[in-house]
């Protein structure tokens, strides 16, 4: 309430005094103009406008230069995590030593690169680096990868910088190198990437990547036993459905369309029979579903002192089911009756 | 023909069973003698639910419409003993007045299914109104299409089966009488007296209607 009633009364409020021209020259004579710093338009006289200031003569930076300031500094790896990293081949499929991933999310995907080299032929080790980070010069990745993983199960080693996916490199392990093309390498490195992107936070990132590697690595093994990948799969398929169509012939509705003038002149009675006979079939229906049954009544001589009946029909026991109808045909009485 | 105690075979019109000596006033005496009044579904033995119930009863309809002259009726209890499903149902057909069942319907135009809860046995029992159409074979057919249904506790699915299956047969029955009615009639014929036999023996075997051929036209032998 308060805000809106000020606001309706600034609008209100008179407009500031001015001076008229007269008063302003006698003033002005006398030296002192009151509230002339606060009220007048004219700017005090030390901050008079000065003179516009000359643009410096200096040479544009180029475009390297440019890109220089863009790039964000880069850090080499500590020294003392590199023995973690590079000495040795992984004993785990989640190379970490510098501890970038938080306890769960180390531990998450531990145990999906564990779940993978179970379920798969080829094992997945991820090196996991800083967003900045740059592997050192004198480490040679080619080498580390011939020198470790030459002997062992195939394998997929990935170079994963948190929060940077696209720096991501992936190397084959040299039983694979020859049968896994560089293409389809880029290939499934691409669509990795694509999918970590698709993500916002690092450690989603990073399981986006690792999942979609996964993936793309089941389809790798295909390929090694012969199986097309799934972009060559899609085009076979295509392919495939189109060869099926064309072998197909034409379809039915064409067909029918080059026999619906043959057709036509029976239509009408072919309908008509087949109505007619619809109902003479309902008609049977009805008439055998009313039909009513009787019985000659013949003279039967009462016995056993029964007016109405002595006609003793069949029993049955269902006590169990080890004593089937078929053992009990034979209606004897019960002391004849085999236990 | 069977006696209802000793499933012996009896002969037609005996008065009780040879072999054991059963007659009604037996079952009288172990039942009781005088008339009982029930619907012709009555479970006693609490075996049919209502839905089930109303299943039955829609069998038992459309049997009734289907075969004008019968009626059917059904009856669970606990009897405790197998043998004494047969008197019972034997007692029952002949001493029940049906409420539901219009009176120009006798007893003897009846079919009972008895299902005894206690000892899990079910049995049919007749009048004689069927009793040239209805063998021991055919009730028996008629309570094997129920049989696994009871095993399995479904007791209102094994009677419905069981009622359809009685109600093929008597339909079919109904067209072999149409055909040939004295085949039927000779399964209740009285019993033949000895003085009938040597009356046959000496017609050649003739049926009792039929004339005996004229001697005249025969060569008399020199």
């Amino acid at each position: 309430m308060l805000l809106p009633a000020t606001v309706r009364a600034a609008r209100n409020d008179p407009s500031l005094p001015s001076w008229n021209e007269e008063e302003r020259k006698q003033l002005e004579e006398s030296g002192w103009v009151p509230g002339a710093l606060l009220l007048a338009d004219d700017p005090p006289p030390e901050e008079q406008a000065k003179p516009e200031a000359n643009p410096l003569d200096a040479e544009k930076p180029t475009p390297e230069e440019i890109a220089e300031a863009a790039a964000e500094p880069t850090t080499e790896i500590p020294e003392k995590f590199l023995t973690a990293y590079f000495d040795q081949r992984p004993e785990n499929f989640l190379i970490d030593p510098q501890n970038l991933l938080d306890f769960q999310d180390s531990r998450d995907r531990a145990a999906f690169l564990t779940s993978h080299a179970g379920d798969s032929a080829i094992d997945l080790f991820v090196y996991v680096f800083g967003k900045d980070q740059e592997i050192p010069g004198e480490v040679r990745e080619e080498e580390l990868i011939e020198r470790f993983f030459a002997t062992g199960r195939p394998a997929m080693i990935v170079y994963y910088y948190i929060g940077q996916p696209q720096r991501s490199m992936v190397y084959l392990s040299p039983s694979l190198t020859d049968t896994v093309s560089a293409a389809e390498q880029r290939r499934a490195l691409t669509s990795s990437v694509m999918q970590a992107l698709e993500k916002t936070d690092p450690a989603g990132q990073l399981e986006a990547f690792v999942v979609q590697l996964g993936i793309r690595i089941y389809w790798m093994e295909r390929m090694i036993h012969g199986e097309p990948s799934p972009e060559e799969s899609t085009v076979r398929r295509a392919t495939a459905h189109a060869a099926k169509k064309l072998k197909q012939g034409p379809s039915l509705g064409e067909r029918m369309a080059g026999v619906m003038p043959l057709v036509r002149p029976y239509l009408l009675p072919a309908g008509g029979l087949l109505a007619a006979l619809g109902i003479a079939i309902a008609a049977l229906w009805w008439w055998k579903r009313r039909a009513t049954f009787r019985l000659p009544e013949l003279e039967v001589e009462p016995r056993l002192g029964g007016d109405h009946a002595a006609g003793v029909g069949a029993v049955i026991s269902f006590a169990s089911p080890t004593l089937p109808p078929a053992s009990q045909r034979l209606q004897v009485p019960d002391y004849l009756r085999p236990s | 023909m069977k006696c209802p105690r000793c499933v012996q075979r009896i002969h037609r019109a005996a008065a009780c069973c040879p072999h054991c000596g059963f007659a009604l006033a037996e079952a009288d005496m172990r039942f009781g003698g005088d008339d009982v009044r029930l619907s012709s579904l009555a479970d006693t033995a609490g075996l049919l639910p209502r839905r089930d119930r109303q299943r039955v009863e829609r069998a038992m309809e459309r049997f009734n419409r289907k075969f004008p002259q019968l009626f059917i009726a059904v009856y669970t209890g606990a009897l405790g003993e197998v043998g004494q499903l047969r008197q019972f149902g034997f007692w029952l057909l002949n001493r029940a007045a049906f409420d539901d069942v219009p009176v120009e319907k006798p007893n003897a135009a009846g079919i009972l299914l008895v299902i005894d809860a206690e000892s899990k046995a079910a049995g049919f029992t007749f009048g004689y109104l069927l009793d040239p159409f209805l063998e021991e074979g055919d009730t028996f057919d008629c309570l094997t299409r129920a049989h696994p249904h009871w095993l399995e506790g479904n007791h209102a699915d094994g009677i419905v089966k069981a009622i359809s299956q009685l109600a093929h047969v008597l339909r079919k029955r109904c067209r072999q009488a149409k055909r040939d009615r004295e085949r039927f009639e000779r399964k209740v014929l009285p019993p033949t007296k000895l003085g009938d036999m040597v009356h046959r023996i000496r017609s050649g075997h003739r049926p009792p209607g039929e004339t005996e051929p004229s001697r005249s036209n025969e060569e008399v032998p020199p």
